[in-house]
């Protein structure tokens, strides 16, 4: 995935701005996270034959000013109103090297995440060093547009470029990875139990 | 595994389903904000559907060692206390205004079916059962949890949920058998029964079973041979788990209830106990018969003028031998002061001004710390 140099991000915030209409999103296929590696006998019994992260892939596109980056995801499938937990989606970068995406980080090698859901305003920034090992994480300048129209969730979300401790970095001129995480509230999906891009994706960013 | 297992014991026979626990509980632990709808501490009238409405078959808990399915009870489900029109009756200027609850579907409160019990006239019949989380030695809530964040102390065998460790994704709900796990809404973590442990661990008995008017609760460590606990559960075998079958292995105990005698079509009593053993053996397990049987010889015993250690233990004559090693006042250990509010005298009232701090039942000189229920 490329991130585009642009003059400013401005118009770029909003989920339905045109600019981010005349930009070509990349496919990104996403999986359900596989039941034995769920973390405890409970989940992997009561979940076992019955459906989940069945989102089969997202959009992504994103772009960057040289001070902040955004990145604007769609996806099929509005949960709406009602439901014990909501849609959310987490976006996952290395704080250093390329630790197993699907194993959500390592001690050595945390994953710093931006977590956006539903129900709230703004993202939760969590750090995580292995499943069910996450952490509130180190905080950067971020922030979050969303909107469902139909049936389809469009989210950005904004980030400062930049690194620190904790911080993954994203540096213009640089190459980073990637990830994603879905859960669809309508079928109680949380913890675990969710979609994933199964391995980094490369995110260059223009110089 | 912990070291030592504090339990409780609840002598069904002396429950007056007052709900003095309830109130007991619900002061000191479920007040804040996101809490309105959790009662730690339920008392339930049996046959009934509980709390939460049909809670025994929500599933969750082991079947050969497997952990089983469960529901996650909603808010609707727990029950939530009604909101009356209160104002409108009293001030609202309308003499016609009659109490009602708010609302077009108040939905059932937490006690819906209180007192309605089982059976036909004469043969109706009910009992209260009182229930706590079960601080199980195998914890299905524990197990479930994918974030690690419920604990059984070593110390003492208390399960406890860890709020700043959980993140609110509810299989202790669906997993807990017993359904006493409840979620903030607002905290977006779940809370439940924490038997009393700030108390516990300062040698304080619960909030339920100090305040209980009945005596009906007895408090102390299951592998203490001179506690009331380990006389109960091991010695004498008259108490017994709630559906021992969910495979936790739970810590509260009950002493089922006796009952009056069935009474025939032409209106005898019979040998038959009123509330059907068949359903106090659905509850209980296999040995309730055996139990009762002993309870009604043990009792028989004791009216003859014999001696039973065992009528002497449920009697409770002395009240702290109820609590094991926990028997100091909670004034003993508070760390703080509570100022006590009084009213100040009025013109021509000879009584001095109170100081704040002041004992509340008028003990000159008497300074209280914290006292809680």
């Amino acid at each position: 995935m490329r991130a585009k140099r642009v003059a400013s991000l401005t118009a770029y915030r909003q989920p339905g701005a045109a600019e981010w209409a005349a930009m070509a999103p990349q496919d990104i296929a996403l999986t359900a996270t596989p039941l034995s590696m769920q973390p405890t006998p409970y989940i992997q019994q009561s979940w076992d034959g019955k459906p989940y992260g069945q989102t089969p892939a997202l959009k992504a596109a994103c772009v960057h000013d040289g001070h902040e980056w955004a990145l604007r995801v769609t996806w099929q499938g509005v949960s709406g109103m009602g439901h014990d937990f909501p849609d959310a989606l987490a976006v996952a970068l290395p704080v250093k090297g390329k630790p197993v995406l699907a194993l959500m980080g390592q001690p050595d090698a945390p994953i710093h995440m931006l977590r956006w859901q539903a129900n709230k305003e703004k993202l939760r920034i969590i750090s995580a060093t292995g499943i069910g090992k996450s952490i509130d994480g180190a905080a950067v300048k971020c922030g979050v547009q969303a909107r469902a129209v139909d049936n389809e969730w469009q989210v950005v979300f904004t980030r400062v470029l930049g690194h620190g401790a904790g911080v993954a970095p994203l540096l213009a001129g640089k190459k980073t990875g990637i990830g994603f995480a879905l859960w669809r509230g309508a079928n109680d999906e949380r913890a675990g139990i969710k979609a994933f891009s199964i391995d980094w994706i490369e995110l260059a960013l223009d110089a | 595994m912990s070291k030592r297992q504090v339990a409780m014991v609840m002598d069904l026979n002396k429950c007056l389903g007052c709900q003095t626990c309830t109130v007991a509980c619900k002061r000191l632990w479920t007040k804040r904000e996101g809490m309105s709808h959790m009662y730690w501490n339920t008392v339930n009238t049996q046959p009934g559907t509980g709390t939460p409405h049909n809670w025994e078959q929500m599933g969750g808990g082991f079947k050969d060692g497997m952990a089983q399915k469960g529901h996650r009870p909603s808010v609707e489900e727990f029950g939530k206390a009604w909101d009356f029109n209160h104002k409108e009756v009293a001030f609202g200027g309308k003499p016609d205004a009659v109490l009602a609850p708010k609302g077009d579907n108040p939905g059932r409160g937490p006690n819906w079916d209180e007192d309605i019990g089982g059976g036909d006239y004469p043969n109706s019949h009910y009992f209260y059962l009182p229930r706590i989380c079960n601080h199980c030695t195998h914890p299905a809530c524990q197990e479930a949890c994918p974030r690690k964040a419920i604990s059984k102390r070593e110390d003492n065998g208390i399960v406890l949920i860890d709020e700043d460790h959980c993140n609110g994704y509810r299989f202790c709900q669906e997993a807990c058998p017993y359904k006493k796990i409840y979620y903030n809404e607002l905290e977006e973590v779940s809370q439940k029964c924490i038997f009393c442990f700030p108390r516990i661990d300062e040698g304080v008995t619960t909030a339920c079973s100090r305040q209980c008017p009945g005596r009906v609760r007895f408090v102390g460590y299951l592998d203490d041979p001179e506690g009331p606990i380990h006389k109960l559960v091991h010695q004498h075998k008259v108490a017994l788990p709630l559906h021992a079958e969910y495979g936790t292995q739970p810590n509260v105990f009950y002493v089922p209830p006796l009952s009056p005698p069935r009474i025939d079509d032409e209106g005898n009593a019979t040998d038959e106990a009123r509330i059907p053993t068949e359903y106090l053996i659905s509850l209980f397990g296999p040995r309730v018969p055996e139990v009762l049987e002993k309870i009604k010889h043990e009792r028989e015993r004791s009216q003859r003028g014999e001696t039973s250690e065992l009528m002497d233990l449920l009697i409770s004559r002395k009240w702290l031998d109820m609590f094991g090693p926990f028997t100091k006042h909670p004034r003993e250990v508070a760390t703080s002061q509570i100022k006590f509010y009084k009213k100040p005298p009025g013109p021509g009232d000879a009584r001095p001004a109170p100081q704040g701090g002041q004992d509340p039942l008028g003990r000159p000189g008497v300074v209280l710390k914290g006292e809680r229920p």
